[in-house]
């Protein structure tokens, strides 16, 4: 999606955080249609880290002109442990949060990553501590693409300093769908001082240091910070998720729970808020709109305010329990501080509407997500325990988010409608995890400070966790 | 880090139990004659009656400090207050007793009771509460929602850093104390949860009444 023509004198006039710091991929949306490789990293020494380092910071995109679409870039982020073998102080270690040291697999408890999304049925190297390095990158043309991918390996390749662990592909997928057929990646939030309008529907732009370290947050003050300040200005962290998609499992629900075709797609957009095009229900009540669900300016320009109920837009449906806007809620809570930059990578088989099995379900096709925020831990640890596997926010008891929760047995999905509700029984999981890591996205300039760590820094001990 | 929990068998849960009650035996020794008589008394009860039955909900944390049962937390916080807090801090509660306070926590939606108490000629605050899962994920919520509120509460407490203060979650728990014992009728219903089982009990009476 081109920003570049929300970009007013005005907006223009209010950048008030350091875009050639920041790094592009907390700003840049994902482009359509989109190309990319994430490949993760061990770094076999400290100096062969920070050599790495040195080496792939040049190539690192920055946020400047980040509503340019057109081009492709690299991003890195580094796990807790990747700290550790880059030699960062002892001191500075201990200024990261408890969450980030721990990291994903050891927080499950918090992130409510029981049963079959169980740490302990993880895809290697998940988990394990082996990941230092994720490197990302991201191209909205095949050429492009293969001619970055170049770029990154060659600062990696035949270099004894790290080692390559995983690399995946993701993107090209047929109209960027997902891997469960939807449009998605709509409805972002609006970061106050980056230098675009928000678009309609967007909300007001939300403060900063919400999403990057060093600028006043929702409350007014900047969150607490990694030292020493280069480490942390203009920096954030990644929550990171492979979710694999049981699309055998989604279709059947789709066909035992609708008659005919309409019924099931009826059905497939109540479980998200929108239609497979991103026509949302507020705006196309009965029937997908593709011009609609393809218009940045409309597609997301709505509010809850003439469906308290959830009539139109279920109260449990994916897309209103991660953005509830004006939904009027039975606890105390800001909607404007529990939002997460999302970066969604779509790999694998398409999604395939005639896919039934359950020797499907097992395909290697999911979503690697990335969720961007200055309290990414926290976020996602209560999004995790409140909005996605439970209901209370919603006056839902303990319904789950049906595409992202982890339904248990006999769970449910209710859809509101006169005379009464419809509640669909044994909704099963559609997105299994696979993998997760909490990673920092350091600024530029903290790059070139982590490598540039001089020995005798390394040399001091740093204990892990 | 997750806390690992154990399931212990029938003989493992007696052989405990009997521990326990040695070491109560050995505490009771020096114990004025009436309480001892009780212990025995209670001892024999327990041994005869049918055995306990497992928590309807787990016992378990509330976060950092503080004990859980099922959805249900608890939170005891003992804190010096500044000179002439206490003055100030009563005339302040004094205007949210009642319904104007009422409303205000009820908004909240996740506190089933609190309360304020000053210990000690005026010295110290007392705050318990009764609340729904974790609070250290709703401080966020209640900073940007209700901070002027949450400030003239706790700003009589020596060092409240501010609700808005990246520092105000350590600040509290550092002065979090776990209760010894503490017991919840209901410790699977939240408040909203109450309340809606509430509005479905009176609709279906409503039901009932119009078929009937």
């Amino acid at each position: 999606m081109s920003s570049e023509d929300r970009v007013g004198e005005d907006s223009r006039n209010c950048i008030a955080v350091d875009l050639h710091d920041i790094q592009a991929t907390i700003l840049r949306h994902r482009p359509e249609p989109y190309f990319g490789t994430h490949v993760f990293l061990h770094i076999n020494d400290a100096h062969g880290g920070r050599e790495f380092l040195r080496r792939l910071a040049p190539h690192i995109g920055s946020a400047a002109d980040w509503w340019k679409a057109g081009d492709a870039w690299i991003a890195v982020a580094i796990s807790y442990p990747g700290l550790v073998a880059l030699g960062v102080p002892g001191d500075s270690l201990r200024s990261f949060p408890e969450a980030f040291r721990a990291g994903m697999a050891a927080r499950a408890e918090e992130l409510h990553d029981y049963g079959a999304n169980d740490p302990k049925n993880w895809e290697r190297p998940f988990g394990s501590g082996q990941i230092h390095v994720q490197v990302s990158i991201v191209s909205p043309t095949e050429d492009k693409w293969h001619r970055t991918m170049e770029t990154a390996r060659q600062q990696y390749e035949g270099f004894s300093g790290v080692t390559v662990l995983l690399i995946q592909d993701f993107g090209a997928q047929p109209g960027s769908l997902n891997s469960l057929g939807y449009k998605d990646s709509i409805g972002q939030p609006a970061i106050e001082g980056s230098g675009v309008e928000p678009l309609p529907g967007q909300g007001r732009p939300i403060k900063a240091g919400e999403f990057i370290l060093s600028y006043p947050g929702e409350a007014g003050v900047p969150l607490a910070m990694p030292q020493p300040d280069t480490l942390g200005r203009n920096g954030t962290y990644v929550g990171l998720r492979k979710y694999q998609s049981r699309v055998g499992a989604f279709n059947r629900f789709l066909r035992e729970n609708g008659q005919n075709d309409e019924e099931r797609e009826l059905l497939a957009a109540k479980l998200v808020g929108r239609w497979r095009s991103g026509a949302p229900l507020t705006l196309a009540p009965a029937k997908d709109d593709a011009a609609l669900g393809e218009d940045p300016h409309r597609n997301n320009d709505f509010t809850y305010a003439n469906d308290p109920q959830g009539k139109q837009v279920p109260l449990g449906c994916h897309m209103r329990r991660m953005n509830p806007r004006d939904t009027k809620m039975p606890v105390l809570t800001d909607v404007n501080i529990h939002r997460l930059i999302r970066r969604s990578t779509t790999y694998g088989a398409p999604y395939d509407a005639n896919t039934i099995s359950e020797l499907d379900d097992e395909g290697a096709r999911g979503i690697y997500f990335l969720f961007i925020s200055a309290k990414a831990m926290s976020t996602l640890e209560f999004l995790q325990q409140d909005w996605i596997n439970d209901g209370t926010f919603m006056n839902l008891g303990s319904e789950r988010d049906p595409l992202v929760g982890l339904q248990e047995e006999r769970n449910t999905f209710t859809i509101p409608k006169e005379p009464v509700r419809r509640r669909i029984h044994d909704i099963e999981t559609f997105n299994v995890l696979r993998g997760g890591e909490y990673l920092f996205m350091p600024s530029l300039s903290a790059l070139k400070w982590l490598a540039g760590l001089n020995a005798e820094a390394a040399e001091r001990p740093a204990r892990h966790g | 880090m997750a806390t690992q929990k154990q399931v212990k068998t029938k003989s493992e849960q007696s052989t405990d139990l009997e521990e326990k009650v040695q070491k109560l035996r050995e505490l009771y020794a020096d114990a004025p004659e009436i309480g001892k008589t009780a212990l025995e008394n209670v001892i024999r009860a327990l041994k005869s009656g049918t055995p306990a039955k497992e928590p309807a909900a787990p016992v378990g944390t509330a976060g950092r400090i503080g004990r859980r049962q099922g959805k249900v937390s608890e939170l005891t916080v003992i804190a010096p207050l500044a000179p002439g807090g206490a003055k100030r801090m009563r005339a302040f509660l004094e205007i949210l007793h009642g319904s104007i306070g009422n409303e205000m926590v009820d908004m909240v939606g996740t506190v089933h009771d609190m309360r304020f108490v000053i210990l000690d000629n005026d010295t110290k605050l007392l705050f318990c509460t009764a609340y729904d899962l974790d609070w250290d994920p709703y401080i966020e919520d209640f900073a940007t929602k209700i901070p002027d509120i949450l400030d003239l509460q706790f700003g009589d407490v020596e060092g409240w850093p501010g609700v808005r203060s990246p520092k105000v979650k350590d600040f509290i728990a550092s002065h979090q104390i776990t209760a010894d014992f503490w017991y919840v009728a209901n410790p699977n219903l939240t408040v909203v949860e109450t309340r809606r089982l509430e509005r479905i009990g009176k609709a279906t009476e409503e039901f009932l009444d119009k078929i009937s």
